[in-house]
């Protein structure tokens, strides 16, 4: 990995920010917590220090550096185009050896020390096994320490019932109709253990409309829930391993239903720390790495008719990498205004971060539960049915946030509507 | 008394989470959007966040009898070190405190806590169908207590006037903790002339005379119309004599905005498909009111730019009024990213002067930042003559630092010997003081006795507004 202050961010935008303050006006930390070392600006200092030597590096600012949801509402509102989130990221990997106290001390006294009933422990637990965190744990060696607590906990809440997406999905799903193009699918850890219909719905959706769908076996973690916790060169060696499968694979461009995985692919935070050294495997696919619902209406024709489903009305969860980082918002309304039956209803605040940020939720939970209210409160005023999103750790939040809320209302990604509408219409055929 | 007692004491009075004292959080406490911020570090010893006139009250008490410092901050958006530490001691952040307390439709005014945000309170205002009318560019993230101090205004000042047209009382926490209210105790009357005027005292005082913790303010109704109108010059001479035409034909915009050939220059750099005409100035019109009266005047000022401008586009259509509106709304981005190794600095950047004196300073600064070597984007609202001018240098360079803050004294210097102010909106805070005695005269010694009466030990905000003492020689 590069040093601090060679990261592309810190080396050549740094010195734009002029602390005007305007990214106080859209940071969910900074609108709970209010005070100006949770502002965006903050951060950006704080790396111009530690990038200098004027400041030590250390466990607290490393705990400063822990408290961002990477959702970039500030990066993208910032007049001097300072990419906040990535500076954040680059500090992150700078200061990975102080963090490790911080989990530790996260996981050892406010989530096994203080259990707060079955569904915020479930939650947290889908979350820890999702996100990544467990290998992170089993790295620094915290694992055997809370392992026991762990078991206990996992036989209470059962496992998860339904097979894994992996077991059930074919390593080639053949093009229903004439091939035109041969794609890689990533399936993300959370799609897979908690979301497998997604995953199952992407693939037949896919074939549909043409595509041969290789998920390749042994595919790893998408490095984010590494990458955001500093643990950088875990990250690289993820999306190396990825990127080589699907190389090999000789796939034409690689989908993923996760907005986050896809920002990963994509290079969001990786190319930051790795710029200088992109193997071929990994640069072959720049420009060729899609959001699911960005595929369907921008790469394929999606005018099949459709059946109709039960009328319902949806509203939608904008999650911040896909709006935020890849400006994919239209795409997934786009699907939803195809099907017929769907009543589309718009909240206060769609592109407003849920409080999830992957492992965010975990270390930080009552944080996280005040930005998540504000989100229950705008889909409540909506009276949907339904909500969507595109991204698994934005539903596993979302679905946390309107249990807790007493509102009995299910998460679903877009393309679980558009799979049955096919399937309503006499077009489906089972995937494989 | 040692920071660590200090702490304790606060604590006694506000309880832990408003006290704070993390060397982090008080590193974040050390800047604000000046250039003079950027190259030294103002830390304060403890950072207080009081949500009530009485903790603010209890902490004044104690610092007083401390002789401690205290620097009253809203959301650090200004660009004059004025809500920084420089001489240590408690930074009281009030951002926190944001609570519409009252909107009082009947009697056309509002009573807020000084953290609101001026775009909160417009947003909360609108459902009503009023509005408080200046407009900061700063509106996002800017506290009404810091417009208050520092009397900010923006775009609309031409027609709306400035903070100070609006306040019509003050809850106000002087530097002994007593709790005054200024424009009468229990007043609640828009016009009012008993007593002195001790509200437009407190009003731009940037907190050298106590803690604003409670805000009356007028507002008004808003209107219902409006409508954009950009005028191309192809000699900067014309767009002056644009507006005064404008003027004796009995019109008065809400707000005319200039560009300068640098800042057309940046903006259609920074976003080729806005396509501003290559000229030498632009000029925007904004007319506001009734539906009927937009149009007209609108009209009216398109037939009269039309007899100097090389081309004019009047509309009321909200899509073009937008695209009309970009030039301006992205030029002050459009500098920050016009040098791929720079950023623009906030210093020299708010000259106020005649209005006759407008493109004679556009032409000097363009000479002087010649002579020093530096980039500068200029805009600004032409309508009242305050200039906004950006220098844009690599701020990690000393050398380009050095010749940048020669720039801006030069800037500063003409615009008094112009005939007009160092700063027309954004105030004087550190990096403007050392002006004082050649702006103000003897009417400077006045201010300090002022300063004084109110703050005998000096502890309210020190080094700000006023050169510090003994500077003059």
């Amino acid at each position: 990995m590069m040093k601090l202050s060679q990261v592309p961010a810190v080396k050549d935008l740094l010195r734009k920010c002029v602390r005007c303050g305007q990214c106080r006006s859209v940071c969910p930390i900074f609108k709970e917590l209010k005070n100006e070392g949770a502002a965006p600006r903050a951060h950006v200092y704080l790396t111009q220090l530690l990038r200098d030597g004027e400041l030590e590096p250390g466990a607290p600012v490393a705990a400063r550096a822990g408290r961002c949801l990477l959702c970039k509402s500030c990066a993208k509102e910032c007049p001097s185009g300072i990419p906040v989130d990535q500076m954040v990221v680059a500090m992150r990997a700078y200061l990975q050896d102080y963090s490790g106290e911080n989990v530790k001390k996260f996981v050892l006294s406010n989530l096994w020390g203080r259990p707060k009933g079955l569904q915020k422990l479930r939650f947290l637990l889908k979350t820890y096994e999702a996100s990544g965190l467990k290998s992170l744990l089993q790295k620094t060696g915290l694992l055997g320490l809370i392992s026991k607590d762990l078991e206990r906990a996992n036989k209470l809440l059962g496992s998860v019932s339904r097979p894994m997406a992996s077991q059930t999905i074919p390593p080639i799903a053949q093009a229903r109709q004439k091939r035109k193009i041969r794609v890689g699918y990533f399936l993300g850890c959370a799609t897979n253990i908690f979301f497998p219909s997604v995953a199952h719905a992407a693939i037949q959706v896919l074939r549909i409309h043409g595509c041969e769908v290789v998920t390749p076996k042994n595919l790893q973690c998408c490095g984010m829930p590494h990458i955001a916790s500093g643990q950088a060169t875990q990250a690289k060696s993820m999306t190396e391993h990825n990127f080589r499968l699907f190389y090999q694979a000789g796939v034409e461009a690689i989908i993923s239903d996760c907005a986050s995985c896809t920002s990963m692919l994509q290079g969001d935070y990786y190319d930051q720390l790795f710029a200088a050294e992109l193997p071929e495997e990994v640069s072959y696919f720049k420009g060729k790495i899609f959001d699911l619902n960005q595929f369907l209406i921008d790469q394929i024709d999606l005018n099949e008719s459709l059946g109709p489903v039960q009328p319902v009305k949806v509203t939608y969860h904008d999650p911040c990498h896909l709006v935020k980082g890849q400006g994919v918002t239209e795409q997934p309304r786009k699907i939803l205004n195809l099907i017929p039956g769907v009543d589309l209803v718009e909240m206060e605040g769609a592109d407003q971060c849920c409080g999830g940020a992957g492992t965010f939720s975990l270390t930080h939970y009552e944080l996280s539960k005040k930005i998540l209210g504000r989100k229950i409160n705008s889909i409540r005023d909506t009276d949907a049915q339904l909500v969507t999103t595109s991204c698994p750790a934005c539903s596993m939040q979302l679905a946390h946030g309107l249990t807790e809320h007493g509102m009995e209302i299910v998460v679903k990604h877009p393309v679980e509507l558009l799979a049955k509408a096919y399937e309503d219409a006499g077009r489906d055929s089972k995937t494989s | 008394m040692h920071t660590k007692q200090l702490i304790t004491e606060l604590r006694e009075i506000l309880g832990e989470e408003k006290v704070l004292h993390e060397k982090l959080d008080l590193i974040s406490y050390s800047y604000d959007s000046s250039f003079m911020a950027r190259n030294n570090r103002y830390v304060p010893d403890v950072v207080v966040t009081p949500t009530a006139t009485e903790e603010v009250s209890r902490v004044m008490k104690l610092a007083y009898q401390h002789n401690i410092p205290v620097t009253p901050r809203g959301a650090g958006s200004g660009e004059t070190c004025g809500a920084l530490a420089i001489y240590g001691g408690i930074v009281m952040d009030l951002s926190t405190w944001d609570t519409i307390e009252e909107v009082d439709t009947e009697n056309m005014q509002v009573q807020l806590r000084p953290g609101v945000v001026h775009a909160d309170l417009n947003r909360h205002l609108a459902r009503f169908g009023l509005f408080f009318p200046p407009d900061p560019g700063s509106s996002k993230m800017c506290t009404i207590g810091g417009m208050v101090a520092n009397n900010s205004s923006g775009l609309r000042a031409v027609k709306y006037g400035t903070t100070e047209q609006y306040v019509l009382g003050l809850e106000v926490v002087l530097p002994n903790g007593e709790v005054i209210t200024t424009g009468g105790v229990k007043c609640k009357a828009i016009k009012n002339v008993s007593g002195m005027n001790l509200t437009k005292l407190f009003v731009g005082s940037e907190g050298i005379l106590g803690v604003i913790t409670k805000v009356r303010l007028r507002v008004w109704p808003k209107p219902k119309a409006r409508g954009i109108l950009m005028a191309v010059f192809h000699d900067l001479e014309e767009a002056p004599k644009t507006v005064q035409d404008v003027y004796s034909g009995g019109i008065l915009p809400s707000g005319i905005e200039i560009l300068d050939a640098s800042a057309i220059k940046a903006v259609n750099q920074y976003e080729p498909e806005i396509n501003l005409p290559d000229a030498e100035a632009i000029l925007l019109f904004e007319l506001d009111g009734n539906p009927a009266s937009v149009q007209w005047e609108g009209e009216e000022v398109a037939r009269i730019a039309a007899k100097r401008a090389q081309k004019v586009e009047w509309s009321t259509d909200p899509k073009r009024m937008a695209e009309l509106w970009q030039g301006r709304s992205v030029t002050a981005t459009a500098a920050a990213r016009v040098r791929p190794d720079g950023s623009r600095i906030f210093a020299g950047e708010d000259i106020s002067v005649p209005l006759n004196k407008v493109t004679e300073s556009l032409r000097r600064i363009k000479a002087i930042a010649g002579k020093y070597g530096i980039g500068v984007v200029n805009y600004g609202h032409i309508g009242d003559g305050n200039v906004h001018t950006a220098p844009v240098i690599n701020p990690e360079d000393p050398a380009e630092v050095a010749q940048a803050n020669r720039l801006v004294d030069e800037i500063h210097r003409m615009a008094i010997s112009l005939g007009g102010s160092t700063t027309g909106e954004h105030g004087v805070g550190v990096v403007r003081s050392q002006y004082a005695r050649e702006e103000h005269g003897n009417a400077l010694d006045v201010m300090w006795s002022i300063k004084r009466a109110l703050d005998p030990k000096g502890i309210m905000n020190p080094g700000k507004l006023l050169p510090p003492e003994g500077s003059e020689g």
